[in-house]
This record gives structure tokens, C-alpha cells and sequence, in this order.
């Protein structure tokens, strides 16, 4: 299949070269060192580089925690010489202990859901598409948007150096919920560990508020003449309303974990009640709720789901447009749904508790608008499959990723208007149906969209192509095995079997699931080593892969197409163009496509 | 300067443009703001939260009382005091970012060491009243009081006093730390060199939000 | 807004809210002061007069955001986008003092110690020495 797209009618391939050589525009070009290009740079398209060369790399570590701790669930008490060169005395023998293993999953979630789905995904086109997109040099503040990438670095290393601590890294999940989390009695990793993970958290909260309040303010002053709101593409109207959740829901966290640090550090119980520990004996602490912490995590933790889903929607939106050779369907439509799960995302947050105590009066009312959010998203799935609809696709990479993300955004979707009613939650919560509902909507179908960015806008960051064929296996064995592994765990959810158990072969109910857990581990094995394989496709392509010869290689209207092959800082050669239309005019009166800098013909139809 | 012309049929929205007319800087700070509101809200949300699941809780009135040189049976007088210096030395802060509009360097100069004065001034109320609290025995895990209605009490009324007011307490630190690096450039003629004293906007947007907050957490330790 | 006699106008503004931020705070500490001397117990007048503080507690927050921090003069879209956000807290605040209450509830109801120990009186002298070998200790 042809990358290059069969276009290329309007490219000016003389004048990029020439661009290519020059000057980036009115801007500075002057001497930049190597750390002034590539450490502390201040480009927002190298900041979004390190954000995801970053997040790969935490992709990669939290992906083999998990192929680590689906070794013990697929083989339980057997032994693997090669955990023991691994983990050392975590894995003593070769088997994964229950402390190790509690350690894997805790960091492998905290990792994925904040250090690659959101760092990763909304740090990376964040920063690369909301400036070449809306017509901007860089960022409102490239300094803010500096220090929002080093603090999560920091926040990276602090997190990294707390699975070398002598006690473990922390073990109570990646929600961590007190009284575990809370006092350093409680478990090996609830001491040392959970300090280290709670400033690095803490690191992490700044760096999303530093970057969020960036993203809001460029996308609302720095938008080039004539780019209205309307004719904003909907990555970027996606990664607008990421960052309104990520502003106001963020601080919350860093509350909650506030009074957490005390209730550790300082004496208080604002979470902690009549306790008595084994060998402790019973704890003065009186008066606090455990719910209370729950809340104020879950206040964060649901808008962080939207956090993570709403820009992989943005990106599917734009790379399936793009592919189908057709406008979106749907364009208002899909903007009134991101603002109501945008909403919807600040008042359903108690869903995750329905069975901590809360109130069943109050949990009905959550009910109802957890029930709510089906709306919206049903909008968006629609709206995906009718632009779609007698397209010209083209499946490249990107575009099948897009396909697949929203496959997955049903398949996951739908078990969570199963999970949203608490009455069938008292069966479900805390069992594999869990963990299978939120890996498929928001786990993969997030990387699934993170992929689809990646390798559409591939070409625009680095001026080459990934490999295509590597491209191709990576997509069927990954929609493949995403499939393989977590639709299997909806029945050992159903059967009872619940999560964050070391071993289930203690129970004669789920010896039936013997099997099926061995296959799970092997898929998971084999799904991880074609992470790998993109993995190289990345990085050889940065260097080997086929250069990119045309300015616009999808013939895309959007106005990161319309700067250099190669931008500098400051993206555009001369003056940054005004934009005509909005983004989505494909197979417009006849035009393949019309850029959005394109004026407005005398005669044009309207759309 | 900010205030230009507007006409009525300006396409604020159409791009090229602020669509409210501000510079990036002072809506940064705005919607940092609205952020610092919900973490402020969470925690005095929170506060509530255990008050509400509480048998009891004790009456304000009877643990503040008292008043440098003038001994205790004073209820409320003491933080009167700390929030008119605090709301005083809010409205030198509008003095002073008025006086930046009008490129007044002596003005912008003395009102901002005056709401310097009165945030030092607050910082040292407060801390009289938590060594205060400290003498008789309250801190972080330690409650000496009891319930309004005699019963045993919980340590969180401490516990949340002392938490909230810090975190008050450090904002309000670092808004008088924000001022005098102000006062230096305003002094040093930076902003007379770079043309306007939008920077003390910024700032003051900084030190109205600390008492706004103040506002809040008076009403619901003090007060109610 | 009027350009010509802006400063003065500006000028009067700012006193005129210092005044009203001043005596709301003054009608606070009196209800507050009212509360402690003449109802002590909890009952339908010191709910309202809690209410009533909380009202004025708003009222205050109003002015300092709209004429002290100038929200009032910026233009009608800048507004909503500060203030509409703030309507969360609604929800927030309600979900989460219900709750709260629930716990209480919830513990009176089905602990028994707890029940029991609610009502126990406490002098005060010897629950301050208590506490402070607890933590000694």
C-alpha cells in the first residue's frame, strides 16, 4: 500500500527543499547547542519528542512488570530461573513473592495510567499538534512547557528509584487507599516505597498543571487569524477539554495525597480509624474516614479515565477523516459530546465505590448519570462508523489503528454500562470483569489511539516513515492478542474470580480457569515482544526510514501539513498562514481535499 | 496598554487574537487559580466531610479566645484582627496594580511595601496564634479541647486546623516572597523599561485570590 | 463602562467595596458572637445563623473576585469560563457532606461501641493530660 497517498497535487516539493535548508521564519536560529536543542529545549515539538520517547520508555518497563506478574498468574509456585536474574530477592528461586508481586502490579498501573497515558499520549500531541494546528510559533509559555517535562522526568526518576528501595516499591494498587497506604506498618512497600511513590505523584500533579494551564491558554489566544473555534480540528478541541479536566481535577489529588503525607508522616487520621494491627496493636488514631480518601481519589481518578480516553478520540477523529477521504460526520455533534463527557467526567467519580459504604441513596444518584455518559459516547462511536460510511479508505498504519480504537471503545464500552449499575456491581466489583472493562476502554483503546498518532504524524516529527509491513504485523498481533487477553477475563469475572490475588489455585471454583490464565500469560508474552518489534520500527525508521519527499503525504487540510517537512522552531517559513475553513473539506465539490488555508471560491457549495 | 478601543462588532473568537482580550500571562494565572480553588475547596471540602461523620465537634469559640496582651475570654477578636489585615492589604494590592496602569513607579512602589507590611503582618499573627495553640497543647495528632457538648473529641479538629491554615499560611508566604521580588523590579525600573506593570496584575490576581481564600477558611474554622 | 471619569469612578469603586467587605465581616463576627452567647445548643437558630453566615461568606467572596481581582470588567465569555467551572462544586460539596453524614450514621447504627462512647462526657483537664501522655507515650 502506497504511504505517500495517491495526492500530492498541491505539494511544492522545490519550495519545501529550499524551506528545508532556511531559516525558520522570523525566528531565532542562533547557535543552539546540543543541550539548548535536545535537553532543555523549549521547541514544543522537541518537548513533545521527549514526552514521548519518555512515555515510551515507562511503556516498556510497566509493560514487562506485567509480563512478570503474568508469569506467576498463568504458572503459579513454578519456577522461572530467569525471574531470579531479574528481580534477584524478589523472585527467590525463580517464583515471584507475594510482596514482588503486589509491587509489579501496584507500579505497572501508576505507571501505565499516569507516566504513558497521560504523559505519553496528551504530553506528546499535546505539545506537537496544539501549536502547528491552530497556527502558532510555540507554545504561551515554552519556559512553563519546559519545566512541565522536566518535572514529570523528575517524577519519573523518583518513581524509578523507589523500586530500588530495600523495602519495595509500593504494593497497595495504584489507588493506593489507606489505612495500607497509610501507615508504614502495613506492608513492606507502604514504607520507604509509598513516600517515594507519593513525591513522585506529587512531581507528577505539577507537571500535568503546568502543561494543562499551557495548552488552555495557546488554544484560546494563540490561534492564527481566521482559525475560530469551529474550525479547530478535533485534536485539538479533544486536548482542550483534557486539559480543563486535568486542571480542575488534579489539585484535588494532590489534596487528598496531602492529608495522606500527614496522616504517614505527622500523627493525624483524617483517614485512619479503629485500627489494630497484627504485632502493632490497636493505633490511637480515631476519628477518620477511609471513604473520605477514596472520594477525594476518585474526584480525580474518574476525570483521569477522560483524561487518558479524550485524546486518543481527538487523534481517531482527525487520522479517520483524513483516511476516509471524507469530512467527519457529525462535527458539532462530536464537539457536544467531548463537552459532555467533559461534564459528565466531574460527577460520576462515586461508581467506583458503590460497595465501600457508600451511601445507596447517593449511589443511585450516580448511578443515573454514570448511566448518562452512554449517551455522548454513543454519539461519538456513531458518528466514527458513519464517517466511515463509503469513505475512499486508505489503510494505512494510523488508519487502522483508528479503526480499532473505536472496536475497542465498544467492546469496552458497553461492559461499562453493565459496571455503572450498582446492583450488578455488587457481583462484579473487584473481579476480572473489572479488569477486562477498563484494559479494553480505556488501557488499550487509549494506546490504540496513541498508536494512531504516532504513526500518522510520524512523518511530521521526523521527516521519514515507519516501516509499513513491520507496521501491519504490529497492528493485527496487538488487535489480536488485546482481544485474546482481556476478553477471557469478562468470564472469570462473571465466575467470581476476583483481582489482586497472588495465587487462585487454593480454590477449587477457579481451577476450571487453570488453563485459560496459561493462555493469557502466553499471549501477553507474545503481544509484549511485538511491542518490541514497533519499538525498533521506531527507532530505526528516526534514522533509516524512507525520507519523506512531499509536504503533505496525506494529503491532510490541516495546518501542521502546510510548514516545512522539517520545521524549526517557530514552525512556519515567513508569515503563519490564515486559515479559510475549517478542517474536515475532503471530497469537496470535487477537490481530493482543500487545505484550511485555502480561501473560500466564489462558486463553492456549502458544506 | 490592555484597555483599547473595542468596538461592538469585533470577531473575538475568530483567531488572530485574544478572545477576552488578555495577554496569555493573566489568564494563565486565572485558570492556575481556579485549580488552586479546587485544591483549597477539596480541603475544605474534606474538612466538612469529617465533620459531618463526627459525634461532635468543638466550638470555636471556646479554643480561640485569645488575644496577645490581653489574655484569653476574648473569642473571635484576635482573628478579626488578621482578616482586616489581610483584607487591608488586599486593597493596597488594587492601589498598587492601579497605580501600574497609570505607570506610577512611586505609587506602585509604596502600595506594594504596604501590602508587603500587611502580609508579614498576617504571617505574624498566625504565628502567635499557633504557638499559642501549641502552648496549650493542640498540634498536629494532639487535641486538648473536647466537644461542644463535653464528649471525648477527635485529634482532626487539630489535625485540619493546623493543615488548612498552613497551606493558607504558605500561599500567603510565598504572595509576600511574589511582591518583594515586585517591589525589586518595580524599583529596579524593569517594568519602566519593558514598557507596562502588567506583572504586578498578575501578582495582585495572586494575593486577592489568598484572601479570598482566607474569607473562606475564617467562616469555617472561626466562625460556623 | 464609562472611559471618561474612569479613575474616579475607579477610585469610589474600591473604597465602596472596602466598606462593604468591612462591615459584612463586622455583620459576621456579630452573628457569630450572637451564636455563642444565646444559642449554644444545636436547633433550628443556630443553623440559621450558620446559613445566613455562609451567605454573607459568598457575598464577600463576590466582591473580592468581581471588583478586587477586576473579573467584573473583563468581557461576558472570560467570565463564564471562570465562573461556570466553579458549578461543580456544587455536586462536589453535596456528594460528599451526604456521605459523610452516612458514615456517622452508618457507625451509631451498627457500632455498638461507638454508639455508646459518643455520649461519654470528658472533662477537659483530664482528657488534655491523657492526650499529651498518649503522645509522649
Amino acid at each position: 500500500m502506497n504511504n505517500e497517498g495517491v495526492i500530492g497535487t498541491q505539494t511544492d516539493v522545490g519550495h519545501v527543499h529550499a524551506a528545508h535548508h532556511d531559516h525558520d521564519g522570523d525566528h531565532h536560529h542562533h547557535h543552539e547547542t546540543f543541550i539548548s536543542k535536545y535537553i532543555f529545549s523549549m521547541d514544543h515539538k522537541m518537548i513533545a519528542k521527549q514526552f514521548l520517547i519518555t512515555g515510551m520508555v515507562w511503556a516498556i518497563i510497566g509493560g514487562l512488570m506485567s509480563v512478570l506478574f503474568r508469569m506467576q498468574l498463568g504458572y503459579p509456585g513454578e519456577s522461572f530461573p530467569i525471574l531470579e536474574t531479574l528481580l534477584g530477592k524478589w523472585a527467590k528461586g525463580g517464583t515471584i513473592t507475594p510482596e514482588a508481586y503486589y509491587a509489579l502490579v501496584t507500579t505497572h498501573g501508576t505507571v501505565l495510567v499516569f507516566f504513558v497515558l497521560t504523559a505519553g499520549l496528551s504530553g506528546t500531541f499535546a505539545n506537537f499538534l496544539i501549536p502547528l494546528q491552530i497556527g502558532a510559533r510555540d507554545m504561551a509559555s515554552p519556559f512553563m512547557n519546559m519545566l512541565s517535562y522536566w518535572f514529570f522526568f523528575a517524577a519519573g526518576v523518583v518513581m524509578l528509584s523507589s523500586i530500588f528501595v530495600e523495602t519495595g516499591p509500593f504494593s497497595g494498587g495504584w489507588t493506593a487507599y489507606p489505612p495500607l497506604s497509610a501507615l508504614g506498618s502495613a506492608s513492606p512497600g507502604s514504607k520507604t516505597g509509598m513516600d517515594l511513590w507519593l513525591i513522585s505523584m506529587a512531581l507528577f500533579v505539577v507537571s500535568s498543571l503546568l502543561g494543562g494551564l499551557n495548552y488552555i491558554a495557546t488554544i484560546l489566544n494563540m490561534r492564527t487569524k481566521g482559525m475560530s473555534m469551529t474550525r479547530l480540528p478535533l485534536t485539538i478541541w479533544a486536548l482542550f477539554f483534557t486539559a480543563i479536566l486535568g486542571v480542575l481535577s488534579f489539585p484535588v489529588l494532590l489534596s487528598g495525597f496531602i492529608l495522606l503525607i500527614f496522616d504517614r508522616n505527622f500523627g493525624t487520621s483524617f483517614y485512619l480509624s479503629d485500627i489494630f494491627i497484627q504485632g502493632v496493636g490497636a493505633l490511637p488514631n480515631e476519628g477518620g474516614s477511609a471513604i473520605l480518601y477514596q472520594h477525594l481519589f476518585w474526584f480525580l481518578g474518574h476525570p483521569e479515565v477522560y483524561i487518558i480516553i479524550l485524546p486518543a478520540m481527538g487523534i481517531v477523529s482527525e487520522v479517520m477523516s483524513t483516511n476516509a477521504r471524507k469530512p467527519i460526520f457529525g462535527y458539532m455533534a462530536m464537539l457536544g459530546s467531548l463537552f459532555a463527557i467533559a461534564v459528565l467526567a466531574f460527577v460520576v467519580w462515586a461508581h467506583h465505590m458503590f460497595v465501600s459504604g457508600l451511601n445507596p441513596f447517593l449511589g443511585s444518584f450516580f448511578v443515573l448519570l454514570t448511566l448518562l455518559i452512554a449517551v455522548p459516547s454513543a454519539i461519538k462511536v456513531f458518528n466514527w462508523l458513519t464517517t466511515l460510511w463509503r469513505g475512499n479508505l486508505r489503510f494505512t498504519a494510523g488508519m487502522l489503528y483508528s479503526i480499532g480504537f473505536v472496536s475497542m471503545f465498544i467492546s469496552g464500552g458497553l461492559t461499562g454500562i453493565f459496571l455503572g449499575n450498582s446492583a450488578l456491581d455488587i457481583h462484579l466489583h473487584d473481579t476480572y470483569f473489572i479488569i477486562a472493562h477498563f484494559h479494553i476502554v480505556m488501557g488499550v483503546a487509549g494506546i490504540f489511539g496513541m498508536y494512531a498518532g504516532i504513526y500518522h504524524w510520524f512523518p511530521k516529527m521526523f521527516g521519514r516513515y515507519l516501516n509499513n509491513t513491520l507496521s501491519y504485523i504490529h497492528f493485527w498481533v496487538t488487535l489480536a492478542g488485546a482481544y485474546l487477553i482481556f476478553w477471557p477475563m469478562h468470564y472469570e469475572g462473571l465466575a467470581g474470580m476476583p483481582r489482586r490475588y497472588y495465587d487462585y489455585s487454593n480454590w477449587e471454583s477457579f481451577k476450571q480457569f487453570v488453563g485459560l490464565n496459561q493462555f493469557i500469560t502466553i499471549v501477553a508474552i507474545i503481544v509484549f515482544a511485538t511491542q518490541l518489534l514497533f519499538l525498533f520500527n521506531f527507532f530505526y525508521s528516526m534514522y533509516k526510514g524512507r525520507k519523506v519527499t512531499s509536504q503533505n503525504p496525506w494529503g491532510s487540510n490541516t495546518l501542521e501539513w502546510t510548514t516545512p517537512i522539517n520545521p524549526g522552531h517557530g514552525n512556519w517559513v515567513g508569515e503563519i498562514p490564515e486559515v479559510h475553513r475549517w478542517a474536515y473539506d475532503y471530497g469537496k465539490d470535487g477537490h481530493d481535499y482543500i487545505s484550511q488555508t485555502t480561501p473560500v471560491g466564489a462558486d463553492e457549495s456549502r458544506h | 496598554m490592555a484597555t483599547t478601543a473595542i468596538t461592538t462588532d469585533t470577531k473575538w473568537w475568530g483567531g488572530g487574537k485574544s478572545p477576552f482580550n488578555v495577554e496569555y500571562g493573566k489568564l494563565m494565572m486565572w485558570y492556575f487559580l481556579m485549580s488552586d480553588a479546587f485544591t483549597f475547596g477539596a480541603f475544605l471540602i474534606a474538612y466538612g466531610t469529617i465533620r459531618f461523620s463526627s459525634t461532635g465537634w468543638p466550638d470555636p469559640n471556646e479554643v480561640f479566645q485569645s488575644f496577645p496582651g490581653l489574655g484569653s475570654g476574648l473569642p473571635l477578636m484576635f482573628v478579626s484582627l488578621m482578616t482586616f489585615i489581610l483584607i487591608i492589604s488586599s486593597v493596597t494590592m488594587v492601589l498598587a496594580v492601579r497605580a501600574g496602569h497609570e505607570r506610577n513607579k512611586a505609587a506602585v512602589v509604596k502600595y506594594l511595601f504596604w501590602t508587603i507590611i500587611g502580609g508579614i503582618a498576617f504571617l505574624s499573627c498566625q504565628a502567635w496564634e499557633w504557638h499559642h495553640l501549641h502552648e496549650e497543647g493542640a498540634w498536629w495528632g494532639r487535641n486538648p479541647f473536647v466537644n461542644q457538648d463535653g464528649t471525648a473529641s477527635s485529634t482532626n479538629f487539630t489535625n485540619f486546623f493546623f493543615t488548612i491554615t498552613g497551606f493558607h499560611g504558605f500561599h500567603v508566604f510565598s504572595g509576600v516572597v511574589i511582591n518583594i521580588i515586585m517591589l525589586i523590579m518595580a524599583m529596579t525600573d524593569t517594568f519602566e523599561r519593558r514598557g507596562h506593570y502588567l506583572m504586578i496584575e498578575k501578582a495582585g490576581l495572586y494575593w486577592h485570590f489568598v484572601d479570598l481564600v482566607w474569607v473562606f477558611v475564617f467562616t469555617c474554622f472561626y466562625l460556623i | 463602562m464609562a472611559h471618561s471619569d474612569h479613575d474616579s469612578a475607579n477610585k469610589n469603586e474600591v473604597r465602596n467595596v472596602t466598606i462593604i467587605l468591612s462591615v459584612l465581616t463586622i455583620v459576621e463576627l456579630a452573628l457569630g458572637f450572637l451564636m455563642y452567647k444565646s444559642f449554644n445548643d444545636p436547633g433550628f437558630m443556630r443553623s440559621a445563623i450558620k446559613g445566613i453566615i455562609i451567605i454573607l461568606m459568598l457575598a464577600k467572596a463576590f466582591y473580592i473576585v468581581s471588583y478586587f481581582m477586576h473579573l467584573g470588567h473583563e468581557l461576558r465569555n472570560m467570565i463564564m469560563t471562570i465562573v461556570v467551572p466553579l458549578g461543580l462544586f456544587f455536586w462536589f460539596i453535596i456528594a460528599f457532606l451526604y456521605d459523610g453524614h452516612t458514615y456517622k450514621v452508618s457507625r451509631l447504627t451498627y457500632d455498638k461501641y461507638k454508639a455508646e462512647s459518643a455520649n461519654v462526657k470528658q472533662p477537659a483537664i483530664e482528657k488534655n493530660e491523657e492526650k499529651r501522655s498518649e503522645t509522649g507515650h
